[in-house]
């Protein structure tokens, strides 16, 4: 009977017979000089390397069953850990934070034709009127920044809060926008922010993933499981997606017949070939695989109590507005301050439904955005609350935002304005905030101009606010790489990015 | 003799009259050149005293505010390798003394200054400084050089006599780890820190690849790690500037070696059993500046000491700029 072992073997054997068959002379000579070349060329690069020294590269190997083990930062960080709010949509700055009394006052008239010049819309044709904002806005905090009235609990915490007014992107449509803020591209196949910091910076706890991510608003993203995804990176940074009602973690829990131990031995035997399928091939996924098999092991334990928003008083569920077994924003943000606390590493949440066309009711500026507004107002205001009374706003890094912003035109679709008033995606301005994790509260930076269409001050590109994150969690950011395609590929890209040591406390 | 008789045939000047002829061409030439190539007027002027070179003194505004905005956006065209249009900009003698269409900088004068309207003209503009591909000056960087000009461009005048000026962005550097140094800083304690690392996986790390400070996390294995433990730990104290201990079985019978972590910066001690006698170990500790109670029994009056001392003590409370969230 012939074991599992002796058919690798084999087909090993096989492989090599087939690949030795195929290499002629001719076929040698023809590829010998440019492999001649290149050992020379690798050779030649090495040398010049190590004899000028060449700049230090961080050293991000791990022993292959531990991928996820904590690596120190380059520099002391000021933040540990990330919890990033993504308004899946783009929420209207418009409504929320970018106070624009000029553009009050030319509500109505019709849009400059400058700023249809040499722009592109995903919706709007002809000549859009020009919209004020729809709520009211007022001064709020010791720091006395302008907010409107949809938000009036995280409104209590404006002074911990640093709105940056002046973001911009150059994607004018939801998934690849949402990919180049999750990504720093607007492509496929790059890795996301929480995998490249989970790379980086591994997880001190082993029995959870390192990088979560929590959906609400009853749907996926645009971007897709690729906003979570780990690119080039290896597969075992990518985010793990949690479920909000139910089981948490889909076949997680042992079936009724099946014991621990039981587990166990079968986990065990699955090792044994996965561990010879890795001897036989050298795929490092394959050891990726095992490292996964065991952390779901641990994770059964300690997975299934950390997502349960039960074992929270009722008090707290109340704070956060929170209910057992609903899929809602506010579960996620408990959540997340649960995980938090268990040194989970990056938390990403994506609600969804911002997107105010105002085309449907649900779609519109006076109803689906206001009900959005109140989905997300008390659970983000309980979520800084409740991570300032545990001294951990120190050094979690919350930010909030879109992946673009919204027109200071009202949206019209070939000469008819939309039935609710709604706003068509504006690519060159959108505000941002973030919270605690070093970053200076009370503050806004950059400015748009008058009619809050374009960043005009202090410009801020998405690549910048990477470098930021990736700073205060203690890296530069030319120096989180990794290596793919002949490049030292890095979040940030090529382009030059800046931190934005303005908003740094 | 076909020259001699040349000569003869010239007009014939006696010599302080030559003399006379030769000063009023040069001083002619020289006042045309001044004309022209006003930078040149300015080197002549200072060369013979009529202007004197401007002096940066340090900590004026020219010096604290100014100069690093020229060093770092400027120089790279107009220093000391390269001087295109003749103007340096590396000093406030180059600056004041202007390029080869003169000065650059008009003292209190920010419209005839053409160093202010080049910095100010639309990015696209062929004339705009810095020039297009390199990175633009801030708002508030130009904003900073016009403050300057229009407050006399002097290099004398104190950072403080300059009101309004934007406040000057933190400088980001990013050196790269010496680490035979690191290896040097981290020797004395790095056996020890590699013995305790692996008794307690995960749980003892250094602060950064650039210290030889290390912090621990003993939260992660909850009531397994207790006093013993933390004792065994406290081998490297001195280097400990970060302690989570939350959900330990640690007790006041930790105290006073949690009062030899000298360096400890943050404490975290959530539901443990801790009670006063720790906190009064704590005060000792002078660079503790965060300490996290929530759900242990320290009385208010120990944790308002802490607090009085600098320490942000967080017991859970809410602190007054959130109270009205639960409203």
């Amino acid at each position: 009977m012939k074991t599992p072992r002796d058919l690798d073997v084999k087909i090993d054997e096989e492989l090599q017979r087939q690949l030795l068959q195929a290499q002629t002379r001719r076929h040698f000579l023809q590829t010998c000089t440019s492999g001649l070349g290149a050992l020379f060329l690798g050779a030649a690069a090495q040398k010049a390397l190590s004899k000028d020294g060449g700049p230090p590269r961080l050293d991000f190997t791990r022993a292959p069953a531990q991928p996820l083990a904590a690596l120190p930062p380059q520099f002391t960080a000021k933040a540990r850990r990330v919890i990033y709010l993504h308004m899946a949509g783009a929420p209207s700055q418009l409504e929320l934070f970018d106070h624009k009394p000029v553009l009050t006052q030319f509500d109505g008239k019709d849009c400059p034709a400058s700023f249809m010049t040499g722009k592109r819309f995903a919706f709007i044709t002809g000549i859009p009127k020009l919209m004020g904002t729809r709520f009211p806005f007022h001064q709020a905090g010791k720091s006395g920044a302008w907010i409107s009235d949809r938000l009036p609990r995280l409104e209590k915490h404006i002074d911990d809060l640093c709105f940056i007014k002046s973001v911009h992107t150059d994607q004018f449509n939801h998934a690849p926008a949402q990919l180049l803020v999750q990504t720093g591209n607007a492509r496929l196949g790059y890795p996301s922010l929480g995998s490249w910091v989970t790379y980086g910076l591994g997880t001190e706890n082993q029995n959870l993933p390192g990088f979560i991510v929590l959906l609400s608003g009853g749907k996926t993203p645009d971007g897709g499981k690729q906003l979570w995804g780990s690119g080039f990176l290896p597969s075992v940074y990518q985010g793990v997606q949690c479920r909000s009602h139910g089981e948490p973690v889909l076949y997680l829990n042992n079936p009724p017949e099946i014991s621990r131990p039981l587990r166990r031995r079968m986990l065990d035997a699955i090792d044994d070939i996965n561990h010879q399928t890795h001897s036989n091939f050298g795929n490092p996924e394959t050891i990726s695989r095992i490292a996964q098999y065991e952390m779901a092991f641990r994770m059964q334990l300690d997975a299934t109590d950390a997502l349960d928003i039960r074992h929270e008083p009722a008090a707290m569920q109340a704070l956060y507005g929170a209910k057992p077994g609903e899929a809602s924003f506010a579960n996620n943000c408990l959540v997340a301050r649960r995980l938090a606390e268990r040194d989970v590493r990056f938390i990403q949440l994506y609600h969804w439904g911002w997107d105010s066309h105002g085309d449907s009711e649900f779609y519109s500026l006076n109803v689906g955005f206001t009900d959005r507004c109140r989905e997300i107002d008390q659970p983000i205001a309980a979520l800084l609350a409740d991570l300032k009374s545990r001294g951990m706003l120190d050094d979690t890094l919350v930010v909030w935002g879109g992946e673009f912003g919204r027109t200071s035109m009202r949206e019209n679709r070939s000469g008819q304005q939309n039935p609710y008033a709604g706003r068509d995606h504006n690519p060159s301005a959108f505000t941002i905030w973030m919270a605690g994790g070093g970053v200076k509260g009370g503050m806004s930076y950059g400015e748009t101009d008058d009619l809050g269409y374009e960043a005009v001050k202090d410009p801020v590109e998405i690549r910048d606010l990477h470098a930021t994150m990736l700073y205060q969690l203690g890296f530069d950011h030319h120096k989180l790489n990794y290596p793919y395609q002949g490049l030292d590929q890095k979040l940030t890209g090529v382009k030059p990015a800046r931190v934005v040591a303005q908003i740094l406390a | 003799m076909v020259a001699s008789g040349n000569s003869s045939n010239r007009l014939r000047l006696s010599a302080p009259v030559y003399c006379a002829c030769v000063a009023l061409v040069t001083t002619l030439g020289v006042g045309v050149a001044m004309l022209l190539r006003p930078a040149l007027a300015y080197s002549i002027r200072s060369v013979v005293g009529l202007e004197k070179p401007p002096q940066a003194a340090p900590g004026s505004f020219y010096t604290v505010r100014v100069a690093p905005l020229f060093k770092e956006h400027c120089i790279g065209c107009h220093g000391k390798s390269r001087h295109k249009a003749e103007l340096r900009l590396d000093s406030l003698t180059g600056a004041m003394r202007g390029g080869k269409h003169g000065a650059v900088i008009l003292a209190g004068n920010l419209k005839g200054s053409e160093l202010v309207t080049r910095l100010t003209l639309p990015p696209g503009n062929d004339k705009a400084m810095p020039p297009s591909g390199k990175p633009p000056m801030s708002a508030d960087e130009v904003t900073v050089i016009k403050l300057w000009i229009a407050a006399g461009a002097s290099g004398a005048l104190p950072v403080a006599a300059i009101k309004g000026a934007p406040a000057p962005v933190p400088k980001i550097e990013f050196p790269e780890i010496d680490e035979a140094s690191v290896a040097r800083a981290r020797a004395p304690l790095a056996p020890m820190v590699k013995q305790l690392q692996a008794r307690f996986p995960g749980v003892l790390s250094y602060e950064s690849r650039s210290s030889a400070d290390v912090q621990i996390n003993a939260s992660l294995l909850g009531r397994s790690f207790g006093d013993k433990e933390f004792a065994a730990l406290a081998s490297v104290r001195e280097r400990i500037v970060w302690a989570d201990l939350s959900g330990t079985s640690i007790s006041d019978a930790s105290a006073l070696t949690l009062a030899e972590c000298k360096h400890l910066r943050t404490l975290r001690l959530a539901n443990t059993g801790v009670t006063d006698p720790t906190a009064q170990a704590l005060m000792s500790l002078s660079a503790l500046k965060s300490l996290t109670v929530v759900g242990t029994s320290l009385t208010e009056s120990h944790l308002a000491t802490l607090r009085s001392k600098g320490v942000r003590v967080y017991d859970g409370h809410e602190t007054s700029s959130n109270s009205n969230a639960t409203s």
